[in-house]
Formats: C-alpha cells, structure tokens, sequence
C-alpha cells in the first residue's frame, strides 16, 4: 500500500511539475520571449526610426505600446501600415498625420511571432525604464539635499572667525597694556604712549636717512627698477594685440575632442565654409540638428540648442518665434586691415587646418594656438613650397617664362592682362 | 655694516625681478589682454557669422527673400514628400558629366559630409552610428524605407534625399550647393555597386 502511494506521489509529482512547465511555455510564447525581440529590435532595423523612451523619426515605443494593447493591431500596421492608412483607419490616420507623413516601411517578413517578440521587449524595457527612474527619484532628491554646507551656515561661521580674531587681537592689546603699566610703574600710562610713539617716528626718518646716504645702494634700486620696467614695457608692447593662447567661456560647451577626435568628423562638416569662401563659418544651429535631432536629446547644453531654435523635442516642432542667434566668443580675430581668405589656404595651397590652429581635435575648450601675427604669416609663406602641378594660374606662368628663357616676346594678354576684372572691377 | 648692505642689495634684487616677473607674465587665458586702437583690429565690414545692428533681428546672415533664387542658383520645385521623391526620381537627371574629376570630388565631399554616418564604404557603419547614432541602410545591400533596395536609388531620388533629408538624415542644403550634391549623387552611385 504504502509503496503504491509513494509511486503515485512521484508521479503526480512529475505531472504536475510537466503542466506547470506546459502552461508557463504556453503563456511565454503567447507574450513573446522578450530576448528574441530585443535581437529582432535591433537587426530588422527599427532603431533607424524609433526609440522606447523618446520620439525621433517615429514614436517613442515604450510609451505608444504600453497604452496600445491591440496586438493583432500593432501586427498588422507593422505588415503593413499604409494598407491600414489607406483603409481609413481611425488610429493609423491619425499617427501618419501626427509624424509629418512619413511613411514606416513594410515589413512583411517578420512574422506574427515576431512583432510579439519586439512587443514584449519593447514593454518589458520601458518597464525597466521606468523603474529606474522611479528608484532614481528619490535617490536625487537625497543627493539634491546632501549639496553641502549652505551659504549661511559658510557666512556664520566667517562671521565667527571674525569676531573671535577682533576678541584676540582686542585681549593682547589689553594684556600688552596691563604688563607694560606693570613693567614701568614710575611713568604714567600716557607719557609712556607719547615717548613710544615719537621714537619710532625718529627711527623711521632715521632707516630712510640712512639708506639715502648710501649712494650706491641708491644707484642699485633706480638700475634695477629701469631694468624692471623696461622689461616689462617690452613684454607687453610685444604682446598687445596678440590673443594667442585666449581662450574665452563659449555660451554652449561644444567639445571638439569629442566630435573631431573621437568621432572623427572632418572639420569642414561644420566649418563648411573653409572650401568656398574666405570665412570658414560658424555652424548654423541646423548643422548641429542633423546629428541632435535624434543623439543627445537629454542633454542640457545640447537643449541650448533647442532653445535657440525655438524647437520642441517632444512635438519636433520648431518656432521661429522663439529663435534667437547664438552668440559664439571670437577668437581668431585677425585685424580689419589684413586680408585672409580660408578657401586660398585650405583649397588652394591644400594646408591642413591644424598647422594655424593647432591640434584642435584634442582640445576641451578652443583655445587661440598662433600668434596671428604678421611675422607670424610671412614666416610660412617664406618657407612654404608651391605645389604648381595642376594649379592653372602657375602652369601658366611657367609657360611664360620657359617662353622668356626662349627668348619670344611675352604680352601682357599672356600673364592675365586681358583678363575681364583687370579693367571692369 | 657693508655685510648687512649686501644682504639687503640682494634681497632688494630679488625683490623686483620676482615682481617684474609676476607683473609681466601673469597671463588670464580668458582675455585677449591689451589692445592697441581697437578701432583697427575689430571688423567694420562685417563677416557673415557676426553681429550686425542694420538688420532687426541682428544678424549678418540674412536669409534671401521669400521668392527669390540666388544668381547662378539652381532651383529644385520637388516638394518634401512621397510624391515629391518620386516625381524627381523620374524627372530629374545629374547635370554633370561622369568625369574622373567630378567623381574624385564627390568622394572628397562623401567622406567629409556623409561618411560620419553612412561610413567610408557606404554601408552604414560610420563613426558617428559607433557612438550611437541610429544606423543608416547599406547603399548596396540595404532596404530603402520609402521602399525598393538602396542600390536600385534614382539619381532624383537621392539628389532629393540629400536636399531635404529623410527619418534620422537632416537636410544638406545648406553645405552642399547643388553642384556639389550632383557630385555626392556620383559617387553614391559607385558605393551602390560594392
């Protein structure tokens, strides 16, 4: 008896452990595996337009799902989403309308399986997300209260050292006072105040006297001022208007390390001017929206940014109401009397940007790296090789003087002088 | 007496060229230090990034009347849509010439403009999307989101794409001029064939 039940036990016991296996397999596959979705998330090419916490060129998933339950819905606007648009349908209307029109692409190759796989990890990561943030709640507000001494407290205790060094200082007086009518009980207080005083205005005049009198101490004090001074003058003569090392606080705290060194982005992405023209250009605010439009978002200096544009990252709207110039700190300022053009040097003489500038994909903060000065200038183009190869205007030049070397007449129509803008400028 | 005098002469010595040293080459990096006639050295003829008080909202760069097309501009009437695209993959054809130059500058312009995202090769792998940025399509293997393959983009298509940008993609009116975008679009047509 005793060993029927224990075998039926066992195996009431490995059913039932089976069933709970069953229905828990049952359930995960009707949720989807939130595993297989993140690697479908990422390989069928869903983060190029969206993102779970934010809006970029789609809607911020974790968000739009957690609301929208319908998940044949969801399936079926995945399959295809202009059918859905095209068919009238009221919330497929309304989301295409909502993100400017643009069209999702079809994915007809993911199956059913599939879009429950990326919907569970979808859900389950702005679960995650927003637990986080819940935890991180509380924990910033400690860390917002745990700032440090407030400027009271610093000003009271200042305040306190203050008043306890008068009190010393005022306790030695009256001590001083105390052992000297103590030392000298024949004088009274205030003659011994007055003769005090007057001795040490006699020994004052007397040091004064006495260095006077030595003329070649003198001498040694105006030599070693004139040398101080003039070295001083020359210095600083030398330096005006030289800004080379300033390196003033910009209003957003662009980091060139990053975006030239790390990233490696060429200079002229923004500096695009530098090809074309004789101003190498500030970048206008929308060079910097083609990459913070969508990485970035949350930061503080790149909401600069927005700000000036009068842009909305949470309807991707702009108000040209609200925009207004950022105003950058020059730095390079070469003088209204001299000519520089970027697009002669860069295009041109094919000089790279760091030989004036310096190794700017190191630096945090732009600092001026040349003096910009004009022996600064003359010295390169002293020193500099021409590179004449495939250069028209000296090709032609050598021409003309391999022709001067032949001994053939050279007219001014050969060097440039029929040239429209020598007489029509 | 004179050993006392030395000792002060040396210390008066050293006293003013520790000053003159201090004096002289104590340098604040947040300032340009002295100007002489300023009036020289600041810009009177203004650079287009700087500030300018003839103009209402103070900017140098003014943006051109609405309306109007610049001298030796090239106009591109393809509205920013679906159609727009579509319209211009049909319509429109490169003005350049498949020259050896012109493809060697659009590879110049590719790699400055483009290849931060797109990567050197085209196949969506550029520094930038390594730090995060969201990727774009293989031009030779991937799938365009306006539909068909990446590799099968009409020369209006893509001039259309790079004029007015796309999903993630900003527009890159404003640094390429047309010309140069022509360029770009050849060598585009190269990366679709690897």
């Amino acid at each position: 008896m005793r060993s029927i039940s224990l075998i039926f036990k066992q195996f009431s016991r490995s059913v039932l452990l089976l069933a709970c296996f069953t229905v828990w397999g049952i359930s995960a596959k009707a949720q989807g595996d939130a595993a297989k979705g993140e690697a479908t998330f990422k390989s069928a090419g869903c983060t190029g337009c969206h993102k779970i916490d934010t809006r970029m060129t789609g809607p911020a998933l974790g968000p739009t799902l957690a609301s929208e339950t319908d998940d044949k819905w969801i399936a079926s606007w995945v399959h295809d989403s202009q059918a859905l648009v095209k068919a009238g349908d009221k919330k497929a209307v309304k989301i295409f309308t909502d993100f400017g029109q643009s069209v999702m692409p079809s994915f007809p190759s993911l199956s059913d399986g599939d879009v429950a796989d990326i919907v569970a990890y979808v859900r389950a990561d702005w679960k995650k997300i927003q637990d986080d943030k819940a935890k991180a709640a509380p924990a910033g507000g400690a860390v917002a209260e745990d700032k440090g001494p407030s400027d009271l407290v610093v000003y009271a205790l200042i305040g306190v050292i203050v008043i306890a060094l008068i009190i010393i200082l005022v306790l030695n007086r009256v001590t001083a006072t105390l052992e000297r009518l103590l030392g000298s009980k024949r004088l009274l207080p205030e003659e011994a105040v007055v003769a005090e005083g007057a001795a040490v205005e006699a020994d004052k005049y007397a040091l004064v006297k006495r260095i006077l009198k030595n003329k070649k101490l003198v001498f040694f004090i105006i030599f070693c001022g004139t040398i101080a001074m003039g070295s001083w003058t020359w210095v600083a003569l030398w330096n005006t208007n030289v800004h080379q090392g300033y390196q003033p606080v910009q209003p957003i705290k662009f980091p060139h390390d990053l975006h030239a060194g790390v990233m490696q982005i060429q200079c002229q992405y923004c500096h695009s001017g530098a090809f074309k023209s004789k101003n190498a250009s500030i970048p206008s605010l929308n060079v910097c929206m083609n990459c913070h439009k969508v990485v970035k978002t949350e930061s503080p200096e790149i909401h600069k940014i927005y700000d000036a544009l009068g842009y909305d990252p949470a309807t991707q709207k702009y108000d040209s109401l609200k925009a207004r110039p950022i105003q950058w700190i020059r730095i390079h300022n070469l003088p209204d009397f001299a000519y520089f053009n970027h697009s002669q040097h860069v295009k041109v003489g094919g000089i790279k940007c760091q030989q004036c500038h310096g190794p700017v994909e190191t630096m945090k903060e732009v600092y001026q790296y040349s003096p910009l000065t004009m022996k600064w200038c003359i010295q390169c183009h002293k020193r500099t090789d021409i590179n004449m190869k495939g250069n028209a205007y000296y090709e032609n030049m050598i021409a003309v003087h391999d022709l001067i070397k032949k001994g053939v007449k050279v007219t001014p129509a050969q060097l440039g002088g029929i040239e429209c803008g020598k007489c029509h400028y | 007496m004179l050993a006392m005098n030395k000792f002060r002469i040396l210390g008066i010595a050293v006293v003013t060229i520790a000053a003159s040293i201090v004096t002289t080459s104590c340098n604040d990096k947040r300032s340009t230090g002295w100007e002489y006639a300023p009036n020289m050295y600041e810009k009177i003829a203004f650079d287009p990034d700087q500030k300018n008080p003839n103009f209402k909202d103070g900017k140098t760069a003014q943006l051109p009347p609405a309306g109007t097309t610049p001298v030796g501009f090239t106009r591109f009437d393809y509205p920013k849509t679906t159609e727009g695209y579509n319209q211009a993959s049909i319509e429109v054809k490169s003005i350049l010439f498949n020259t050896s130059k012109n493809i060697e500058d659009g590879k110049a312009l590719f790699m400055t403009f483009c290849s931060p995202c797109h990567g050197k090769t085209g196949q969506g792998d550029g520094t930038v999307v390594a730090h995060g940025f969201p990727a774009p399509p293989s031009y030779s293997k991937g799938q365009s989101s306006r539909g068909g393959a990446m590799k099968d983009l009409t020369d209006g298509k893509i001039y259309h794409t790079i004029t007015y940008g796309l999903n993630a993609m900003g527009s890159y009116a404003s640094q390429l001029s047309p010309e140069e975008r022509w360029k770009v679009v050849m060598y585009v047509h190269h990366l679709q064939t690897l």
